[in-house]
């Protein structure tokens, strides 16, 4: 129990502090961006006004940044870039790298953090109007051979006439990398250490069931206490590895359908009495967190069974439709009542709270995972005949690019 | 495969090595058990065992490294079954070229599945691959 309390009093502060450093992040990126590309604008704009004096002052003011600068031209030269830029690529001065892109992609190389090289043209990306900056995380080969993860954030500055101009801010993450890697270490020793008693006490309990038969009853509740306890680890693991900082936003190219399969599969021997169903009719290529996919669809699974304590048919269907995969999850368990409906996605509420169908779980699931999902530019929704069942429903956008 | 070639269970803790062992043997099939991956290769070069029921996570030589040296020493000579926590089981099996896996906490009768298919000699990975 105390090991128990020690863990949750981790998981708990990971997840206030993982938190709160992703929304900083989150937050200070987008500033800095938001901020150089003004700074920037008007140092362009500054030179066609012959504004000199200020013209330099900005021009330091972007030097002393702490996160990189590159501006980028549409021929893929960059134009400018700053100190901090300099030293998060190895090189003596910003000076050495006013070059074109392509030269320089011979000395530098970034790659996206699952390993493909990142073309340099995604500096320079096109820009459409009214476009806002595209980010992506990767690994930059410095100079020196040394590895460094990098968040960058490319915007387009806009500009009436002239060449177009990307402002590229690079930010080193290494640090919040390292950290995320020692979580990650965290989470599957504990996964370990919890379910490596689980799996001793269910399968004793599995033994002796073959072998009195006349206990058949109370083992089949140490049975479902261990896989109600099995479930509660791996929402606890699937929330904290949620609220990894430095890692949001990153984005896997993978089949949603082959997920969900994948989710229902692991989740099918923990609740024996449910019938749990996938219909997948087509593949639904997504470009999305897959860790945080996996929790929402893992949510809603738990919920399902939570929800239909007589057991019964549980069904995720996934479809494809109109550029959006449509993934649904539904059971024929107790509805939600009418009057509590609007506000099961507030944080920590819970709609069966003090009522005779109160089923424990953690209250955690359904605004963090509706906020995953419009994170991802999709939606979610529900509908609920008390009595009958719930069926909730999210939208991701398909990743339409051939690979 | 030989008819009578033992199954290898592999499993620091000791519970739950015993439970599987005694499941197996009344299930009629010879059983052989070690508790990292070093005795794990001491045991199968005395006698090819039919299957490997493998845990990943040991102290000592831990399920990869053993899956690597049994790979380099004998091929593909029995096929191994990742018996792990890992939440990724699937691709932590197919990471070590693991011919199926079995996520703990697991039912034992689906761990007697896997072994009967596999001493049925079907290989397969289990569960078959959606799509």
């Amino acid at each position: 129990m105390l090991v128990w309390i020690a863990f949750s009093d981790r998981v708990a502060d990971a997840l206030a502090d993982g938190r709160a450093r992703g929304v900083l992040h989150l937050g200070m990126g987008a500033a800095f961006a938001a901020l150089s590309a003004a700074i920037l604008l008007a140092l362009i704009r500054s030179g066609e006004r012959a504004a000199i004096g200020l013209a330099a002052e900005i021009r330091s003011a972007v030097d002393a940044m702490a996160d990189g600068v590159l501006v980028v031209d549409e021929a893929g030269r960059v134009v400018e870039a700053n100190r901090a830029a300099a030293e998060l690529l190895g090189v003596p001065s910003k000076d050495d790298l006013l070059r074109s892109l392509d030269d320089w992609a011979i000395r530098f190389v970034l790659r996206a953090i699952d390993g493909a090289p990142v073309p340099s043209h995604r500096f320079a990306p096109r820009s459409r109007a009214g476009e806002r900056a595209t980010r992506y995380d990767g690994i930059l080969r410095r100079a020196d051979g040394r590895d460094v993860f990098v968040a960058v954030a490319a915007s387009p500055v806009e500009r009436p006439e002239g060449p177009q101009l990307t402002v590229n801010i690079l930010r080193d993450v290494s640090a919040a990398r390292r950290l995320d890697e020692l979580r990650e270490e965290f989470i599957s020793v504990a996964a370990h250490e919890f379910k490596t008693p689980l799996a001793v006490v269910k399968a004793y309990a599995q033994l002796m069931q073959r072998r009195e038969p006349s206990e058949a009853q109370p083992l089949a509740v140490i049975q479902r206490q261990v896989d109600r306890l099995s479930r509660l680890v791996q929402h606890l693991l699937d929330v904290s590895r949620l609220r990894q900082g430095a890692s949001e936003g990153r984005r896997d190219r993978f089949d949603l359908s082959a997920l969900a399969a994948e989710i229902v599969e692991r989740m099918r021997p923990t609740t024996p009495a449910h019938e749990l169903r996938v219909e997948a009719p087509a593949p639904a290529p997504v470009l999305a967190d897959r860790d945080r996919i996996a929790c929402v669809l893992t949510s809603l699974l738990d919920n399902a069974v939570r929800f239909s304590p007589a057991g019964g048919p549980i069904q995720a269907r996934i479809d494809v439709a109109n550029g959006e995969a449509l993934v649904s999850v539904g059971d024929r368990g107790l509805g939600i009542p009418r009057e509590r409906q609007e506000r099961i996605f507030e944080r920590y509420y819970r709609a069966h709270a003090g009522t005779p169908e109160d089923y424990g779980g953690l209250g955690l699931g359904l605004d963090t995972s509706r906020e995953i999902v419009q994170g991802h530019g999709g939606r979610m929704w529900f509908e609920s005949e008390p009595g009958e069942g719930s069926t909730f429903h999210f939208s991701l956008p398909l990743d339409e690019r051939i690979a | 495969m030989t008819a009578g070639a033992p199954i290898l269970v592999v499993d620091d803790d000791l519970d739950l090595l015993s439970v599987m062992e005694i499941v197996l043997s009344d299930a009629g099939y010879a059983v052989r058990t070690a508790t990292d991956g070093r005795s794990a290769l001491a045991c199968v070069a005395r006698e090819m065992p039919a299957l490997v029921l493998l845990d990943m996570r040991m102290p000592g030589m831990n399920g990869w490294e053993f899956a690597r040296e049994f790979r380099a020493r004998h091929g593909r000579a029995a096929p191994i079954v990742v018996v792990t926590a890992a939440e990724d089981a699937r691709r932590r099996a197919e990471e070590i070229g693991a011919d199926a896996w079995l996520a703990k906490p697991f039912d034992l009768d689906d761990m007697l599945a896997v072994v009967a298919r596999f001493r049925a000699g079907e290989p397969a990975m289990e569960p078959p691959a959606a799509g």
